[in-house]
């Protein structure tokens, strides 16, 4: 049996009138990998700022481990579940900095390990952050919400703008991040990444919920 | 009309006023002859400059004679509440913004004000205490009206680092201070600015004042000194009180940055 993650009863997103999702109800499991796919303005991004309170439902709750996020610290809920945004977006002067803004205590050979967790050399540490390149950056950015050691990680198409090798780095990254007891949700177009890590597929369109299935479905999904 | 004068200061006459008119004639002609288009403006801002000056004297007349120190605070309680209204606009689309710069105002000018009341610096005679009072609630103005545009132009401008921030498990003040530091100095700035220069590009107003009423530069200084302080303290006040009350109004209960849907003001 999946361990509890996160329960999405019911829940409801709208700006401007119109719902960015519409009376979402799915289980995703802790410590596994969930793929949320769907063309665009599915409501994959969505799904995932509900899941860090980045947006907050008009209707219906989420919770994760059974506790409704509500009841929990906004900081301490994004400490524990971060999220990664589709566009890199850099903080600091320095690649070290970033990886220092949301953990001032990271020591040089722990920032180390991390960017070479994400397949950047240790010298990236001292570079200058508007000196990377989109796919370096979306990397660092990845690094950065490693250093925070979250239990959850939300991960906006992490694979755009990546050659195959480096997509391959990121596969990596959420494979150990899973295996070490972590749960990863990840919104996708990249079919390739999601049969390669994902156990559980959410189908999104329009903001509804199409379907839940394997990644041996999306095929049949018409996703390439 | 009293038409009381300082032994031994030279004021112009009404009859002398009436005859500076004719200086308004002469740059309405130029505008004129130069086909500028700004006749008829210059023109009717002459006119209503004279208008606003003759009521302001008398209300100044009359608050002067009858006030005395309550009533001297009171005309300063409604410049702070003009004031935050003037400066509130610049905040539009920040819910709360014309507290948000009253609520600054007012505590930028009742500390400095009260203070130099309270040690004796300044006299509490109504003609001391309302321009004193106009010039801290004028330098708290410009001030908390700047710092409330720059804090909403980069809650627009940098949201996507805002919510970057928050997602690191940042507190809404963390993830916002750099953006709130960077408006303070924005605000801040000309007051510093004009501070640095007192006396070598600009002979600042209460100076001039009094230089022109008949005191010697050397004592004429001492009032601007103190001047020149209480708006570094009002406005350095008022700018991070209102800056805070802003900030906290930008962010909901689940420190989430809100949508600012206000257009900008010029």
């Amino acid at each position: 049996m999946a361990a509890r993650g996160f329960t999405v009863e019911a829940v409801t997103v709208r700006r401007g009138g119109a719902a960015l999702l519409d009376s979402i109800t799915v289980d995703i499991a802790a410590e596994a990998c969930t793929a949320v796919v769907g063309p665009s303005g599915a409501g994959k991004s969505t799904l995932l700022r509900v899941l860090n309170r980045l947006e907050e439902p008009v209707t219906g709750r989420v919770c994760w481990q059974g506790t409704p996020l509500p009841d929990m610290d906004a900081p301490a809920l994004r400490r524990r579940i971060g999220l990664v945004a589709q566009q890199p977006v850099l903080l600091a002067e320095r690649v070290l900095d970033e990886l220092w803004v949301g953990q001032p205590r990271l020591s040089g050979q722990a920032a180390e390990e991390l960017l070479d967790r994400v397949g950047l050399a240790e010298t990236f540490a001292g570079r200058r952050s508007a000196e990377l390149s989109g796919g370096q950056a979306q990397r660092v950015c990845l690094a950065r919400a490693l250093a925070v050691e979250p239990d959850v990680l939300l991960l906006d198409e992490p694979t755009t703008g990546l050659d195959a090798v480096n997509a391959s780095v990121v596969e990596d990254v959420i494979r150990g991040f899973v295996s070490a007891g972590g749960t990863v949700v990840v919104a996708s177009h990249d079919a390739t990444l999601v049969a390669r890590v994902a156990h559980q597929v959410v189908l999104l369109d329009g903001g509804r919920l199409v379907t839940v299935g394997l990644p041996t479905d999306i095929a049949s999904w018409g996703m390439r | 009309m009293g038409d009381a004068v300082t032994p031994g200061v030279s004021v112009p006459s009404w009859a002398g006023v009436a005859l500076s008119v004719l200086l308004v004639a002469l740059a309405a002609g130029l505008a004129y002859s130069q086909r500028l288009g700004l006749t008829r403006p210059l023109l009717v801002a002459s006119a209503r400059a004279g208008v606003q000056l003759v009521a302001v004297g008398v209300v100044l007349l009359v608050l002067f004679k009858h006030a005395g120190l309550w009533g001297a605070l009171g005309w300063v309680v409604v410049m702070v509440a003009v004031g935050g209204q003037v400066a509130g606009r610049h905040g539009r689309g920040v819910p709360l913004a014309r507290v948000a710069a009253t609520v600054g105002i007012a505590a930028g000018t009742g500390l400095t004000l009260g203070a130099l009341l309270v040690l004796r610096i300044v006299a509490t005679a109504p003609r001391v205490v309302i321009p004193v009072g106009g010039m801290i609630v004028l330098g708290a103005l410009q001030a908390t009206g700047l710092a409330l545009q720059r804090v909403r132009d980069n809650a627009q401008q940098a949201r996507p680092q805002i919510e970057a921030r928050l997602c690191l498990g940042l507190s809404a003040r963390e993830a916002f201070v750099p953006y709130q530091r960077a408006a303070l100095r924005t605000a801040l700035l000309p007051a510093i600015d004009s501070t640095k220069v007192v006396g070598l590009i600009s002979l600042p107003g209460a100076m001039t004042g009094l230089i022109l009423a008949g005191v010697d530069p050397l004592t004429a200084i001492r009032y601007q000194i103190v001047v020149m302080y209480m708006l570094l303290a009002a406005t350095a006040l008022a700018a991070l009180i209102t800056a805070r009350l802003a900030e906290h109004a930008l962010f909901d209960h689940a420190q989430r940055l809100i949508p600012l849907t206000g257009t900008r003001t010029s």
